[in-house]
């Protein structure tokens, strides 16, 4: 016997509790009572203990007997026992598909009503007795309910279950639910598996089905052409002189179905076609197809397929992508200078900058800015935004050692950013600062005398040129814009960062990364800019997003937006051996042991009314009596 | 000193003052002295019993003049009667320990139930214009408060009650002795107790009555001084006298015990009855305002 609501030391717990209880309560019922009366005169009438010695033992043993029995009883119902043992319950995990591709359309339905269905006719033919806990699976396996004996909470949680955009993760599902009937340490009952079984190519082979995988298969043989991939990427083509950008756009299609399908690919950019292409893809088959567009704006990218040859696609979720169009930010400059002109060769007209030239008495500290230049100025408060210094006078945050006259520039420290590519040197320069370094500071050029430039990160980042290199031997050399890009580039990183956007599918991303990549500087950012976790595998970086959405992945001065909105779909459906038990079972063992409690409820509300009609309701007949006798007494009047 | 607690038990409210109004204080015997107006008596008025003379005053009313003196001494004489006082209404009540017992059943005590009831008794007797004497008893008699001249002096009565505080043994023979001594003029005595002495009160009532009061014997029982609801071994103590008792009490004792109580509140009754006086017995279940227009007009200790 086994007890559904109390364990047995539970149980035995309760019913001693209430048994001391009770005799308790019998005890003092029949204790010595001790009270304060008027007088003891009348009291004579009373017998002496010694009297009463055998009364105090057996004083209505049959009362208590039968109340404890009634309370036992009672507490038995409330345990809810089973004849026959709990053991004979099982707990099943049953396993629903809800992969995206289950959001395919068949005559009757989609693919996950039809699995729903398969997995209600299964959980009417499970015992009442057994568990069943539901597991709705795509590419992560959820527990949607514990192992219930209440089967209508599992039936309400199956018909809630929606299709997700990821695709089913069916071996991950089955260690799941293995491990879930090995940590209930009780019978195990069946796995369940109701769905379409779609699954990568990689991992049907890994699948090793438990011995006791039962399987309600739903066909998965719709005919499907989707959008696999769809990408854009700014073209190496300067800009069209009318300052629109050049973008390049890769779309790739695959046929999951058994036909060759010819579809029609037509891509959109803020409503306005900008390509279509016709394509035939055999069985199995993929395809790609790249566009080149112009935009001057941001907007969106829309790639559309549809059938040609008139047959229906089962499954319309991904026959649209969409995609961001980035707006390109320009890099605003202020150039506080008394000869504008000496700059304005170096800094006007370029196509991410946005410069302005002001005059050193128009100085604001707290500008609009993203760079400062400061021109043999020196402003009584330091810019809050990063800013270059030429030629700084006294009172700027640098130390300058002296001043040098025709002196070589000898070096570049190759280790700082700012000198990158830049190898010209053995320049003569005329009259130039040289710089003592302090703590933070970092030298990019250097003279016999000394740095000449150097460059700090904090507070915010800086860099002192010791000579204005518009006014020396560099002013012809390539070095010049080369060196103030460099700088620009150092400040401001977000600027010019290569930006590409890609429309991929939710769950695990694989993104290649660029040999000599900063790995350090990694940082994979969701749409509320928090970082998710990532593995780099060689030359692979891996996440996983479980939802759609925007994902950014920061390489170095590259930036890649995943955005995340094509349903995940499973190359094959997982074919099982032989082996696997298929269809809703029928269940021949007894499933529903006799329940009892009601019977032992009944016996106990019988004993404690014994109880009342043998030994209370005397007691009941005393107290009316006492009541009845407490009326004044009638006394003839006095005469 | 009482608290607040006890002289809101005791203090009677307005609606039960304004019935109390239509009832008077019934005399049966007629005692010398002045009565309330609502009585008659058959001595003759105040001043009739002669006492002296002394010579006459201008001013002095003509109509206590020695006229046959005059005619033969021919001087004014004044002729002196002694001045009869009122015939008091004495309520004595019992405020020994044993009056506190009896609040464990829901009902009020004794002691409570017997106050309140002197001050009804006392408000009637001041709206008939009675002289009202309040005289706690317990071992002996305590300090009394007399009263007169009508219902606005029902309040420091009722004061007077709510201050009083139980304790002590009752001894009736003792009061008797005291009462007869400290009060010669006979009058009305209402005893408000449970007559719960351990001597017997037959004699002390014999007293009073043998001395010529008219006696109302008012007694007050709890509903476990008559038939306790307890059940199984006990220790019992006295409330008065701490004496213990230990025994076993079932259905067939507290028969017994009924039987016992009421046999003795028999005896009381029929000791009243025997001296000419009345009984009333009153349970404290029963409201004081019932008892007052149920029971003692029924016995006719009021009207």
């Amino acid at each position: 016997m086994d007890f559904l609501n109390l364990s047995f030391g539970e149980l035995a717990a309760l019913a001693g509790l209430a048994s001391a209880v009770i005799i308790a309560l019998y005890l003092m019922e029949r204790s010595k009572r001790r009270q304060v009366v008027a007088t003891l005169r009348f009291w004579s009438a009373g017998k002496t203990p010694e009297e009463l010695q055998h009364k105090r033992r057996i004083h209505q043993p049959w009362s208590l007997l039968l109340q404890l029995l009634s309370v036992l009883l009672l507490l038995a119902a409330i345990a809810e026992p089973f004849i026959g043992g709990r053991k004979a319950a099982r707990d099943h995990v049953l396993i629903l598909d809800t992969s995206a591709w289950m959001g395919a359309r068949t005559r009757q339905g989609t693919l996950l009503d039809q699995a729903k269905t398969a997995a209600l006719a299964y959980l009417d033919a499970v015992p009442a007795s057994d568990l069943v806990m539901l597991v709705r699976a795509d590419a992560l396996a959820t527990p949607v309910t514990q192992f219930e004996a209440n089967h209508t909470i599992v039936a309400n949680a199956i018909r809630k279950s929606q299709p997700s955009t990821s695709a089913l993760n069916l071996e991950q599902a089955l260690e799941f639910a293995q491990r879930s009937q090995q940590l209930q340490q009780r019978t195990r009952g069946e796995i369940v598996f109701a769905g379409a079984g779609r699954v990568s190519r990689e991992d049907a082979e890994l699948i090793d089905p438990p011995a006791n995988l039962r399987l309600l298969s739903v066909p998965s043989t719709g005919e499907n052409v989707g959008i696999r991939k769809l990408a854009l990427r700014r073209t190496a083509i300067p800009k069209e002189p009318n300052g629109e950008a050049s973008w390049e756009v890769f779309a790739g299609l695959h046929n999951d179905g058994t036909m060759p399908r010819e579809v029609s690919l037509e891509l959109q950019f803020a409503g306005s076609p900008i390509g279509a292409k016709t394509r035939t893809l055999a069985a199995g088959a993929d395809t790609q197809d790249t566009f080149v567009f112009h935009a001057r704006t941001g907007g969106l990218v829309e790639a559309r397929i549809r059938s040609t040859n008139g047959r229906a696609d089962a499954f319309p979720q991904d026959d649209r992508a969409a995609i961001d169009v980035p707006i390109q930010k320009k890099l605003r400059v202020t150039v506080y200078s008394n000869e504008p002109d000496l700059l304005k060769p170096l800094l006007g007209n370029q196509e991410y900058l946005d410069t302005t030239f002001a005059v050193p008495a128009n100085y604001k500290a707290q500008g609009e800015s993203d760079i400062v230049i400061l021109d043999r100025f020196s402003p009584t408060q330091a810019p809050a935004v990063p800013s270059i210094w030429i030629e700084p006078p006294a009172g700027s945050p640098f130390q300058v050692r002296g001043n040098k006259n025709n002196i070589k520039l000898e070096r570049w420290r190759a280790e700082s950013p700012l000198a990158a590519g830049l190898i010209a040197k053995d320049f003569t320069l005329a009259s130039t600062e040289v710089f003592a370094l302090t703590s933070g500071d970092q030298s990019v050029a250097e003279t016999a005398g000394g740095p000449v430039i150097i460059a700090r990160q904090v507070p915010v980042k800086m860099v002192a040129f010791g000579f204005d290199p518009l006014r020396s031997a560099m002013k012809y050399d390539l070095a010049t814009p080369l060196l103030m890009a460099n700088t620009l580039r150092w400040m401001t990183p977000d600027v010019f960062r290569r930006a590409e956007t890609i429309a991929g599918t939710v769950g695990t991303v694989t993104v290649p990364i660029e040999k000599g990549a900063d790995r350090a500087s990694i940082r994979i950012l969701d749409e509320k800019q928090r970082a998710l976790p990532f593995t780099i595998d060689g030359e692979q970086l891996r996440f996983f997003s479980g939802a759609p959405g925007k994902v950014r992945v920061i390489v170095g001065e590259r930036e890649t937006t995943y955005a995340l909105n094509l349903p995940d779909v499973g190359d094959v459906a997982w074919a099982a051996s032989p082996r696997v038990a298929r269809g809703v079972p029928r269940f021949t063992t007894s499933s529903s042991p006799p329940t009892v409690w009601p019977w032992l409820a009944l016996l106990g509300a019988v004993g404690l009314f014994a109880d009342w009609l043998l030994f209370g309701r005397k007691r009941m007949v005393r107290v009316k009596a006492r009541a009845a006798a407490s009326q004044p007494l009638s006394w003839r009047k006095a005469s | 000193m009482p608290t607040a607690d006890v002289r809101a038990n005791v203090l009677i409210d307005t609606p039960l003052l304004e019935k109390l109004e239509r009832l008077a204080i019934h005399w049966q015997k007629s005692l010398p002295g002045l009565v309330g107006g609502h009585n008659t008596s058959h001595f003759s008025g105040a001043g009739q019993e002669f006492l002296d003379h002394r010579n006459f005053h201008h001013g002095d009313d003509l109509r206590s003049v020695n006229w046959r003196a005059y005619l033969r001494l021919d001087k004014l004489f004044m002729k002196m009667f002694q001045l009869e006082p009122r015939v008091p209404v004495r309520i004595l009540v019992d405020i020994s320990q044993s009056m506190t017992t009896g609040g464990t059943t829901g009902g009020p005590t004794k002691f409570d139930y017997a106050r309140k009831l002197a001050g009804a008794l006392a408000y009637i007797g001041l709206v008939r214009l009675d002289s009202i004497c309040l005289q706690p008893f317990g071992e002996r008699l305590g300090d009394p408060l007399t009263l007169s001249g009508g219902r606005h002096r029902v309040q420091p009565a009722l004061n007077y009650l709510s201050a009083l505080q139980p304790g002590g043994k009752t001894h009736f023979l003792q009061t008797a002795r005291d009462f007869i001594s400290r009060y010669p003029q006979r009058g009305l005595v209402v005893v408000i107790s449970d007559f719960l002495d351990d001597a017997d009160a037959e004699k002390p009532i014999q007293y009073l009555a043998d001395f010529g009061h008219e006696i109302i014997l008012i007694q007050v029982w709890a509903e476990e001084d008559r038939e306790p609801p307890w059940e199984g071994e006990m220790d019992l103590e006295d409330a008065e006298t701490g004496s213990r008792l230990q025994l076993a009490f079932d259905e067939e004792s507290r028969a017994k015990y009924v039987e016992a109580f009421d046999r003795y509140a028999q005896h009381v009754r029929q000791v009243a009855l025997r001296n000419g006086g009345r009984y009333a017995g009153l349970p404290t279940s029963l409201p004081v305002e019932d008892a007052l227009f149920g029971e003692l007009v029924k016995m006719g200790a009021i009207e």
